[in-house]
């Protein structure tokens, strides 16, 4: 049983490991200027965590994520269904939809910046704006991937409109939902760094700012190690959330 | 059999095409539409409208400063880019092939792939000043990974029996590797290859914002501050068909030279 664990999670656990230490020995090796081993990264990381300058940061780094990518699952998912369901509305937007996704959004933060300036909403409408466009798109290929038989049915047994949205289209869709829900949060947490590094310094990404300015490597490192991890989790939460859905798949 | 089959799908989305064009057509103004009223209405005179930008075009498409910004910046994208598709690809055969490299990168591959990809800036302009280096190095970064991911998957994708046969008639391993994993991978590839570019114009973009050298995202970041929106905008529009462009391009040459190779149409 010991050993099985451990075959199976050696190679996973060795190259963590490896990793680490060669971290650990370039940082030791070049200039403090340049890189910060993970010794120097991990106590500057409890010295910024002990200060409380690191839970506030991070506190407003997820205060930002959590607003843009909220309103865009409030968004995205219902203009999905109702694409889906109204074929017109589809067909004449699904061009404009692609363009947009296409859109590098990072290229439209100069102008929210000098429309919106330096406060919360823009920087959360970037946020949401990397977040919106996989989310409204997953929803409208799954919803329209809905059988029509599923309708017709549902139809002959005389259910109201709002019925069918609650019993057959929702339930459909979501798991096509939950696999833009994890593209998003992927984007969603690019669009919040870039908001905190090219709108208005704040949060981690802000924290990554000044640090590089006072030439703090080890204080760079330590808060890329945050958002690194914050990414990683929140990965896992989309993949747990996208593979607990896919069960419904029909 | 095979004629009418190929021949109804094309009728048919004529037929789709043709239902659908009044409806897109009559979006596209309405939006246009309520974009200019909009920002006629509320906005301040620099903000980009539809018919600002339209005028816009001649003038920045003939302007010194925004083909150089171009020039630069796609020579800056394709030099990242040759640098990610030869390492990335190096990398992810030796992955695809090989359980061992597998196991040690696997976890850093991944894990690097998910970051995002802006947080390096920082770091590469401390490393390499705000420098056209730092560039360079934010377009190898953003690249490199989804390369690596798709070389590892193609590879492993090479059908053994390709591989027996090979080794039965003696080939080398690197022949087998230049010969058959190579050309094997090839769909795994091009994919990657698609994935890449895209990524690797935002990362000159962004890098460009970041460290304020010339190229089409300072084009941007200047004409915006000087609030020279509808130029602005022009760029981003040429960044977007960027982006459509070149899978375009890599989708007709893939159907053109490589017609064995349709993973696209099984995907999608």
């Amino acid at each position: 049983m010991r050993m099985d664990a451990l075959k199976r999670h050696g190679p996973f656990l060795l190259s963590l490991f490896g990793g680490l230490v060669l971290w650990e020995i370039v940082g030791r090796n070049t200039s403090a200027a340049f890189m910060a081993p993970l010794s120097g990264t991990i106590s500057r990381l409890i010295e910024l965590a002990g200060a409380g300058e690191l839970w506030g940061e991070l506190g407003s780094s997820l205060s930002l994520f959590v607003t843009g990518f909220v309103a865009a699952v409030i968004v995205g998912l219902p203009v999905g269904l109702l694409f889906a369901r109204v074929r017109v509305l589809r067909e004449a937007l699904d061009v404009y939809i692609m363009i947009l996704y296409a859109t590098p959004m990072v290229a439209l933060i100069p102008f929210i910046l000098s429309l919106m300036g330096f406060g919360f909403a823009p920087k959360a409408l970037v946020v949401f704006l990397f977040a919106v466009f996989p989310i409204l798109y997953n929803t409208v290929e799954g919803a329209r991937s809905i059988k029509p038989e599923l309708i017709e049915v549902a139809r002959s047994y005389r259910s109201s409109e709002w019925a069918l949205w609650r019993e057959v289209m929702l339930p459909y869709t979501l798991p096509y939902t939950m696999t833009g829900v994890r593209q998003a949060i992927g984007r969603a947490l690019v669009g919040m760094v870039a908001a905190e590094f090219f709108l208005s310094a704040s949060g981690l990404g802000g924290m990554i700012m000044t640090a590089s300015q006072n030439f703090d490597t080890a204080g760079v490192f330590a808060a890329t190690l945050i958002i690194g991890l914050l990414g990683v989790g929140l990965m896992r939460v989309g993949s747990m959330l996208e593979q607990h859905f896919a069960r419904w798949r029909g | 059999m095979t004629t009418v089959g190929a021949a109804l799908p094309a009728v048919q989305a004529k037929a789709r095409t043709r239902g659908t064009a009044l409806p897109r057509a009559v979006a596209g103004v309405a939006i246009l539409l309520v974009w200019q009223v909009t920002v006629r209405a509320f906005a301040p005179d620099f903000v980009a409208t539809p018919t600002g930008i339209v005028e816009a075009i001649p003038a920045v498409v003939s302007s010194a400063a925004f083909l150089e910004a171009i020039g630069i910046t796609l020579a800056a994208t394709a030099e990242g880019l040759v640098i990610a598709l030869v390492l990335g690809t190096a990398l992810g055969l030796l992955m695809g092939r090989n359980a061992v490299a597998d196991r040690a990168l696997r976890l850093w591959i991944n894990s690097f792939n998910a970051m995002p990809m802006i947080l390096i800036l920082p770091l590469v302009s401390l490393w390499f000043g705000y420098s056209s280096l730092a560039r360079l190095a934010t377009i190898v970064f953003a690249a490199i990974f989804a390369v690596i991911i798709n070389a590892a998957e193609g590879a492993q994708s090479v059908p053994r029996e390709y591989l027996e046969v090979g080794r039965s008639f003696r080939s080398s391993a690197l022949r087998g590797l230049f010969e058959i994993v190579l050309p094997a991978s090839m769909p795994y590839l091009l994919s990657g290859l698609r994935l890449a570019a895209g990524r690797a114009i935002i990362g000159a973009v962004v890098a460009e914002f970041f460290t304020a050298i010339p190229g089409i995202g300072y084009f941007i970041l200047y004409n915006s501050r000087t609030f020279h929106h509808n130029e602005a905008f022009v760029a981003v529009i040429f960044l977007a068909g960027f982006g459509v462009g070149f899978d375009a391009l890599v989708n007709w040459a893939t159907r053109r030279y490589l017609p064995w190779y349709r993973r696209d149409e099984q995907t999608e």
